[in-house]
């Protein structure tokens, strides 16, 4: 399933960035598009739901590198929420999950961001 | 699916990016199916994320510029063992076995590490003109 990605904003502010199909070679654009999308609006703080993300490859896997560049670059923070097994194995075995926090669903992402 | 011997075997050409990414995961929801397996069984994911890897570089870098010649898939399993085999027409690849997991900086070149260490093996020749990568994983 190609990737589709919807933004919405949380009570508290933070930019929630939606994602749902496969975060591969093929969907990765969509999700930097997105991404470039909320810093254009200023410092963002981000938080990338993957809870509807069935698969991720190291194109997407790049896609959320880019995106912490562009966040950090404009003085944002980004955090991921709810990535399946697959996509832990995959941030494990790059030892990205060193890099990028994630929590177990969107709701403790955003808690205390 | 042969009787109470678990076979099963696959086999597809294509040339369009979005539809070989959807025909490379297809086959592994048949081969789940086929042999019984749960959603999450973590031997057939780490195949999967390691056929996703090649898979896509084959798709994106397989052809010669300004070609759509098919690429060539296959996919089989026997004695609790599942083997890949994707044959395209690009150039040839160089260092494959080589390269290293980047820095966490960088944006692309993980692909073929993370493969590397997902499988049992992964194989590559060059053969005739083609580029012949192999896949296996004992699930």
């Amino acid at each position: 399933m190609a990737l589709e990605v919807e933004t919405h904003t949380a009570d508290n502010g933070i930019t929630v960035v939606a994602a749902t199909g496969r975060l591969d070679v093929a969907g990765a654009p969509m999700l930097k598009e997105a991404i470039s999308e909320v810093v254009k609006n200023g410092p963002p703080r981000i938080v990338i739901d993957m809870e509807g993300v069935s698969f991720v490859d190291s194109t997407g896997l790049g896609s959320v590198i880019s995106a912490l560049k562009q966040i950090r670059g404009s003085q944002g923070e980004l955090r991921l929420a709810a990535p399946n097994q697959q996509a832990r194995v995959v941030l494990e075995l790059t030892t990205l999950d060193r890099v990028f926090p994630y929590y177990a669903t969107v709701e403790e992402a955003l808690t205390g961001f | 699916m042969r009787g109470g011997h678990q076979q099963f075997e696959f086999r597809a050409s294509f040339s369009d990016l979005a539809e070989g990414l959807d025909i490379l995961h297809q086959s592994i929801d048949r081969l789940r199916q086929a042999t019984g397996r749960p959603a999450d069984d973590r031997p057939l994911m780490l195949f999967e994320t390691a056929l996703g890897e090649i898979g896509s570089n084959v798709l994106t870098h397989g052809r010669p510029r300004g070609t759509a010649e098919p690429i060539d898939y296959a996919l089989w399993f026997d004695e609790g063992t599942v083997v890949a085999s994707l044959t395209d027409s690009g150039s040839p690849v160089q260092d494959h076995l080589a390269r290293e997991m980047p820095a966490h900086d960088r944006e692309a070149g993980r692909g073929l590490a993370m493969a590397r260490s997902l499988l049992d093996e992964l194989g590559y020749e060059r053969d005739g003109g083609m580029n012949r990568w192999r896949l296996v994983k004992r699930l």
